[in-house]
């Protein structure tokens, strides 16, 4: 229930929720993670429940794990990254306060999604405006709540959370390029040990 | 190892059946597989045009075609045939045989490379003399008649050198022709041989990248870069209707178009408009001949555009609406398939005749039942007869239920018997967003008609909850949520509403 009602105050009180959680004790990584696996589930919902209208993608052609990939890991990497920029310039937050917020920010997302899409069964080309109206407002206010966090967390001014944010940006382009970096060299690598194996069991 | 007599007299008798066994099962296979492009995907269908068979020239006293260019098919199906290795025409007839040759003679009519034909009405034939930078005229008995050199005009610029490929004479007797080398569209030729301007010229498109590179480059920089033309017109085919067909080679989008009187296409809709650009032939995206290369183009009395594209030697046939019905051919050595495809015309039965330039022949191709089936279907559809087109369609769909385009044509039949909730399931299958949306707009009013009652009902029941179920659900709530006394933490700072 604490949940339920965290989530109500990110909506009604954003400022306070984000002053709140920094309590030692308030956040919990138990919540952080439903919240996570919620926003899989409804953004998956939310894909095929939106109508023919506004979604023209056979179920064949949607990837449940393609379309996960790309929620969590920049979800995932905003934390770090936000993190490890924040640490250096001064920002008081902690780990588990950016993760937990982070995933709290994503609630208008997760209330909000499925009944749009739902919505949409029933508008049509002639009605795109509102469709759209409503979804880009989903997303602003997710952006309004992942500044306003940056903003609270950290005790910054308001100059200095854009830079963070910019810079938190910068960052996960950094972390994405050493990722495909590692990819690509453990790739090299796990061939590189598979070639001598089977040197090694030609020769033998 | 010793092996039983009554093994030896079973391997002979096996062998015996292989021979004796008549091979009249044996039939000839499609050297092509059927498919469709689906709005997505391509996918496996029904051909609609199988190979039947070929003219060769080699059993007509003419002798054997050489590296030819172009075919021209009149009203009585006479085929005239460019045959510019040998520097002549051929005519045959409408059972392929040999009725006349024109300008093999010696003299002030003798041909050099004709690339290009066309014919009129009364039998004059128009030949693009390409080596001889010339228009021939012959008459119907093939005598030459005159000639149309070079045209002068300041219009045409210093460096213009006469090169006619393709021709045809319009209902004023102008000649239109496409020129190798002008990029600035097809040459207006009057009957006395003057210039009367450029026509139909294709746009090119604006750039970021080429305004950018021009504002920030020298002069000699400027210098060396290549100047952007638009594309050239490959070829040109003149319908019933009198409107101008053109294929244009090394376009993305578009290849095909139609002109009116000024011009201007009117197969594609306002081109700039990214959403009305049309790749026809393939469209694969990925590898380097990711465009057709269409080198010819034939229409017939339905509006049915079939254009040959060289780089996949396929031919691809559209309808009236821009909507891809079949494919055919492609590269190899089979019957069936092309060297080098280089001009297709039609007989008035719908028989298609492509001509390879490389094998020197001509491949006639003939609609399989289910062509005529979706040809038969398509002309229905595209007059607007949805309601009498919706059977045929059915068929189709029976025989072949990847064509999409079948779906789209009863769903707007259904939306004209006003069954909406039907049509929208039909879109949804043909995958057209569009169409679906329209439906589903009509099957809500419709809806709303139906069930006015139950929605008003619904709205005073929701209207109700808001303002008295809900603040008393609520203040029961608060009541129990004060007496839990849940722990209240203070705030920071000054942010509070």
């Amino acid at each position: 229930m604490n949940l339920l009602r965290n989530s109500r105050k990110v909506l009604a009180h954003p400022f306070e929720f984000f002053y709140d959680i920094q309590v030692e004790g308030q956040a919990k990584w138990r919540h952080a993670i439903i919240l996570l696996v919620l926003m899989a589930i409804v953004h998956l919902l939310k894909i095929s429940w939106t109508g023919y209208t506004f979604e023209g993608r056979a179920s064949y052609q949607i990837s449940v794990v393609f379309e996960t990939f790309w929620l969590i890991v920049p979800w995932v990497t905003w934390c770090i990254s936000n993190w490890a920029v924040s640490a250096i310039l001064d920002g008081e937050g902690k780990f588990k306060d950016i993760v937990v917020s982070s995933a709290y920010a994503m609630i208008p997302y997760i209330v909000l999604s499925l009944p749009l899409a739902l919505f949409s069964q029933i508008l049509t080309f002639d009605e795109k405006y509102t469709y759209f109206t409503i979804l880009y407002a989903i997303y602003l206010w997710v952006a309004f709540l992942f500044l306003m966090k940056v903003k609270v967390l950290h005790d910054f001014q308001f100059g200095k959370m854009l830079w963070i944010t910019l810079l938190t940006l910068l960052g996960m382009l950094i972390i994405w390029f050493v990722g495909f970096l590692i990819f690509g060299l453990v790739n090299q690598v796990i061939d590189f040990v598979i070639g001598i194996m089977k040197e090694i069991q030609f020769r033998l | 190892m010793r092996r039983s007599i009554s093994h030896w007299i079973l391997c002979f008798m096996c062998l015996v059946l292989i021979f004796i066994i008549p091979t009249s099962s044996v039939y000839a296979r499609s050297p092509y597989e059927g498919y469709i492009w689906n709005s997505r995907h391509d996918a496996p269908s029904i051909n609609g045009y199988l190979y039947k068979d070929s003219i060769d020239g080699l059993n007509l006293s003419s002798g054997p075609f050489k590296t030819p260019e172009d075919i021209y098919i009149n009203e009585s199906d006479h085929i005239y045939i460019a045959d510019s290795g040998n520097n002549r025409i051929v005519l045959l007839d409408n059972q392929h045989e040999l009725i006349q040759i024109y300008g093999d003679a010696e003299g002030p009519g003798k041909l050099n490379g004709p690339k290009g034909i066309y014919v009129k009405d009364d039998g004059t034939l128009f030949v693009a003399d390409t080596q001889n930078s010339r228009i021939a005229i012959f008459d119907k008995d093939g005598a030459f008649k005159s000639e149309i050199l070079t045209p002068s005009s300041p219009l045409l610029g210093a460096n213009f050198i006469f090169s006619p490929s393709k021709l045809i004479v319009d209902k004023r007797d102008y000649l239109i022709v496409a020129n190798d080398g002008t990029s600035s569209g097809l040459l207006q030729i009057d009957p006395n041989g003057k210039f009367k301007g450029y026509f139909g010229a294709n746009m090119i498109e604006f750039s970021w990248a080429r305004l950018f590179v021009r504002l920030f480059a020298t002069d000699e920089q400027r210098a060396q870069l290549a100047t952007v033309r638009p594309q050239e017109f490959s070829n040109l085919y003149q319908d019933e209707e009198g409107f101008i067909w053109t294929s244009t080679l090394g376009a993305e989008y578009n290849q095909i178009k139609r002109l009116s009187a000024v011009g201007v296409d009117t197969y594609n809709p306002d081109w700039t408009k990214k959403y009305n650009r049309k790749d026809y032939g393939d469209t694969f995206t990925i590898g380097t001949f990711d465009i057709a290369s269409f080198v010819d183009l034939t229409v017939d009395k339905k509006g049915v555009v079939t254009g040959l594209d060289i780089s996949t030697g396929k031919a691809f046939q559209y309808d009236k609406v821009r909507s891809l019905l079949f494919v055919f051919g492609g590269l190899g050595d089979q019957d069936g398939l092309f060297k080098t495809p280089i001009a297709i015309d039609q007989t008035s039965d719908g028989s298609l005749f492509v001509l390879d330039k490389t094998r020197g022949r001509i491949d006639r191709f003939r609609t399989t039942p289910f062509g005529d089936l979706v040809h038969h279907a398509s002309e229905l559809f595209v007059d607007g007869r949805y309601a009498e087109a919706k059977e045929p369609w059915t068929r189709v769909l029976e025989l072949n239920s990847n064509y999409d385009l079948a779906y789209g044509a009863i769903g707007k039949a259904l939306e004209k018997e006003e069954r909406w909730k039907e049509a929208m399931a039909f879109h949804k299958k043909s995958r057209v967003q569009v169409n679906y949306s329209t439906a589903l707009r009509e099957y809500r009013k419709q809806w709303l008609r139906e069930n006015f009652g139950s929605v008003v009902a619904g709205i005073i029941i929701v209207y109700l909850l808001f303002k008295f179920g809900f603040p008393l659900l609520r203040k029961r709530l608060n009541r129990k949520s004060s007496s839990a006394a849940m722990p209240e933490f203070g705030m920071k700072g000054g942010f509070s509403e």
